[in-house]
């Protein structure tokens, strides 16, 4: 018997976990690695499922609590076969169905339904240019940065066009609010209207991942633009050498879920940047704590999970972590901050398009 | 006597852990099903409940929960990585579940004397990471090391797949703490050195004691430098005797193999899923190829090299064997058996557990009664309507041909008398090991299926065995229900 509509789909999947419990998603999964219960790891929650499914576990708060402590970063779908990552996204849907969601989660709902983002920002400029720019609200929230990476694109002769944009509501399909994410991206692709078949660069690696997945866009992530820009000699050649040693750290949607994997290494090269990499690196990179709405139910945990991150690079004997997310750069950097406050362990988080800017401006 | 676990006695006992554990205890029943199954074949919605589970990070604190649970007289079960085929972490008489994974601190690296000293809860995946930075790694190496604990290694006796050159983890293990059913910490072996004359051999007894002496917190390990080159290499045989006889001339050669698993040809199918993928046939396996010899050798690499021609020149000279020129097919038992380069789950056919379940009778037989073991696996497992998945035999002792042998099944666990099936086939498996002068496991242990049943393999040292739980635990609180009982094979054979 299935009780809960949302796992219907899902019943072999689950079973075929229980019943073998090989244990690949659970070492390195950062929320385990923090709350050492089976439960926060992917197979612990697989069990929780098959509760579910036969009425051994009922909804509760707890359960949701459980849920919301997972980063949706796709480490445990990478170790496996199975349909992890939309059976946890399924248990979600299911919670906030049963009225077992955290209020934050709510009100940001409410929020980008309402006004159209997630974070504020001010009045953005308008402009012109060949290609159309989704710049994501996280980056729009954070004017320096955004000018920063529209000067680099500029001096690369990829000249994007901003416009109106809408939030494109990962967060909320991504918390459980599955209905209110279709409102969200019917009004999101009213932007994409006219242009459904150009190309858009985008910025977030979250937004390229919705936009490509949910909303079905030609989509491309303005880090390979800017990559198959610098593989043309004259354009390579603006580049100043920065001579730094760094790591790099995918951020998950980028690298495991969307494969742009060796094109930031390509230009760090390119800057050169001396790479040394992190023991978990490319499909097998882990998060930086700040994924799957985590950081707003429990903004500690979320910590721990960044500071675990920044350790690898310190493991690995770097002072400098380069990565290219507006929600890796802000936890890892938040991460680094404590790391030193604590232990004075000092690291410095980098964007790939400060180093980018750094270069172009010689 | 087992005590009625009541809620009041459960409740009382949560309150008594709660002062000292704080979040490190629940009752929830969420986290209760995440600790409510191993890989051991039972029916697919079987689920065995804890009723609290604790997460402690020392030594002390595995004392005061166990003081707690003899106050109470409440079972303590260990949980390890959970991926025991034997039932072992089954809280089937619920208790209290230790989490043993909360204690992962590496203690000590002492290079000088290549010796580890860590937590017993650090998984071998991690234990190796540290290791290999220093240029050091720990040989015992089970197919589940991702998620095996150190303690569950010791306490399960599990496979190594370098046991011919190193053996298992008894082989590597010097020193141990172990808190007992009586709630004391006592420390056994002798500290950093390999061996000692002196006194009983306490620490031999943890091999394999499946928690039922008590929780293991803390090991010592004797590590080894790196191997700077690997190389391995597959054989063809007429028969599954061939092979083993071929395995020990080359020992007696003096030539030097890290590893040597031998299969039967249903068996080679379960490494080769990736190889059909690529090329989209079967691999070429000759037709009078009885049995499949793949190898391993580390070392310097002109060594390896060296070993490698001599093992060519003696196999196919001496044996007739055929060397297996499709590399993709030894490297894709390697990445099985080492790398764990494959994504559970991904191969449709055999690997897949979808359907049906891996199941295995481990016996161990002397190495002589390959092929006859073999005949008695097949009528047995028809016999019982089991599907057969083939026969791999590890060699598991340093530097002689041995043979522990998965002879695997599908198990189909949609219901009660299916599952059954596949237990009336493990105990006359576990039989015609006996008579063929074997052992009923070799690497899966008692577990919850083969206690009291094993009485037929010990006779009457079985009945020393248990005075020799009593002693470590009188009151019966460490993981009953495992060694001396059985929840699948009941019937006494004696009575």
């Amino acid at each position: 018997m299935n009780r809960i509509e949302e796992l219907s789909a899902y019943r072999d999947d689950i079973y075929t976990c229980n019943r073998t419990r090989c244990g690949f998603c659970r070492e390195e999964c950062p929320v385990y690695k923090v709350n050492r219960y089976e439960t926060f790891s992917c197979r612990g929650k697989m069990l929780m499922a098959r509760g579910l499914v036969e009425g051994l576990l009922s909804s509760s708060k707890e359960m949701a609590e459980v849920l919301e402590r997972c980063l949706l970063c796709g480490y445990c779908q990478a170790r496996c076969a199975l349909k992890n990552m939309e059976i946890i996204t399924a248990m979600r849907y299911h919670m906030a169905k049963e009225g077992f969601v955290d209020k934050i989660h709510m009100e940001n709902t409410t929020k980008i339904i309402k006004e159209g983002r997630l974070f504020d920002s001010s009045a953005l400029d308008k402009r012109d240019g060949n290609v159309t720019l989704y710049t994501g609200c996280l980056y729009r929230s954070s004017v320096k940065e955004l000018s920063n990476i529209l000067s680099v694109l500029e001096k690369l002769d990829i000249h994007p066009q901003v416009g109106e944009e809408t939030c494109c509501g990962y967060i909320v399909e991504a918390t459980g609010f599955s209905q209110e994410f279709e409102k969200i991206r019917e009004r999101c692709m009213e932007n994409f209207r006219h242009r459904k078949d150009e190309v858009t660069l985008t910025l977030c690696p979250t937004c390229t991942i919705t936009l490509t997945e949910k909303f079905g866009l030609r989509v491309q992530h303005a880090v390979v633009a800017v990559n198959q820009r610098l593989r043309e000699p004259e354009m390579s050649r603006r580049l100043k050498p920065l001579n730094l040693r760094a790591t790099y750290h995918d951020p998950c949607h980028l690298g495991r879920m969307l494969g742009i994997i060796e094109e930031p290494r390509e230009i760090l090269q390119q800057l050169g940047v001396e790479i040394i990499e992190m023991e978990h690196n490319r499909y097998f990179s882990t998060c930086c704590g700040g994924g799957g709405g985590l950081t707003m139910v429990d903004d500690a945990l979320s910590m721990e999970i960044s500071k675990n991150r920044l350790r690898d690079a310190i493991d690995v004997g770097v002072d400098t972590i380069v990565t290219v997310c507006p929600t890796c750069e802000t936890t890892l950097m938040r991460g680094a901050l404590r790391l030193l406050n604590q232990i004075g362990e000092d690291i410095e988080v980098l964007s790939l398009w400060d180093l980018l800017d750094q270069s172009l401006k010689g | 006597m087992e005590t009625m676990l009541t809620e009041e006695i459960i409740g009382k006992a949560f309150e008594e852990l709660g002062k000292f554990l704080k979040e490190r205890v629940t009752q929830s029943p969420i986290h209760r099903m995440a600790y409510s199954r191993d890989w051991s074949p039972r029916e697919s919605d079987a689920a065995n409940l804890p009723d609290i589970v604790v997460i402690p990070r020392t030594m002390g604190e595995m004392v005061r929960i166990t003081e707690i649970a003899l106050q109470y007289g409440i079972p303590i079960v260990p949980f390890g990585g959970g991926t025991g085929m034997g039932g072992g972490t089954a809280a089937w008489k619920g208790g209290i579940m230790v989490e043993t994974k909360g204690m992962n601190q590496v203690l000590e690296v002492d290079e000088k004397n290549f010796a580890v000293t860590v937590q017993a809860g650090i998984t071998i995946w991690e234990l190796n990471e540290v290791l290999a930075h220093r240029g050091l790694w720990l040989p015992h190496q089970p197919e589940s090391k991702r998620s095996c604990t150190i303690g569950a290694s010791i306490a399960c006796d599990n496979d190594s797949t370098f046991g011919l050159r190193y053996g298992k983890i008894k082989d590597c293990l010097t020193n141990a703490v172990i808190v007992t059913g009586q709630a004391e910490a006592v420390r056994v072996g002798q500290r950093k050195s390999s061996f000692s004359s002196t006194g009983y051999k306490l620490l031999d007894l943890l091999i394999g004691s499946e928690g039922t002496l008590g929780i293991i917190t803390e090991t010592t390990l004797r590590i080894l430098p790196l191997p700077s080159s690997r190389q391995i290499q597959g054989y063809f045989f007429r028969s599954l005797n061939e092979s083993a006889k071929a395995l020990e001339r080359l020992l007696s050669a003096g030539l030097t193999i890290e590893s040597a698993h031998i299969n039967c040809r249903h068996r080679l199918h379960f490494y080769t899923h990736t190889y059909r993928q690529r090329f989209g046939r079967e691999p070429k396996v000759p037709e009078w190829a009885e049995a499949i010899l793949f190898l391993s050798f580390s070392g310097d690499e002109a060594i390896v090299n060296f070993n490698m021609e001599k093992v060519s020149q003696i196999l196919s000279g001496e044996f007739h064997a055929q060397l297996i020129e499709e590399k993709e097919m030894v490297e894709g038992w390697w990445d099985s058996k080492h790398r764990l380069e494959f994504i559970p789950f991904k191969q449709k056919w055999p690997d897949s557990q979808r359907q049906k379940k891996f199941g295995s009778a481990d016996v161990g037989l002397p190495i002589g009664r390959l092929d006859e073991g073999y005949h008695h696996y097949v009528e047995i497992a028809k016999k019982w309507d089991q599907e057969i998945l083939g026969m791999t035999v590890y060699n598991e002792s340093p530097n002689k041909a041995t043979a522990s042998i998965s002879f695997a099944v599908f198990v189909d666990d949609s219901n009660t008398d299916s599952v059954n099936r596949f237990y009336q086939y493990v105990r006359e498996m576990s039989e015609m090991a006996i008579k063929l002068e074997g052992t009923m496991s070799s690497y899966i242990g008692d577990g919850d299926r083969l206690g009291g049943f094993n009485r037929l393999e010990h006779g009457l040292s079985f009945e020393y065995m248990r005075r020799i739980k009593e002693v470590f635990d009188p009151k019966n609180i460490m993981n009953p229900g495992k060694k001396f009982e059985s929840h699948w094979i009941r019937k006494d054979p004696n009575e």
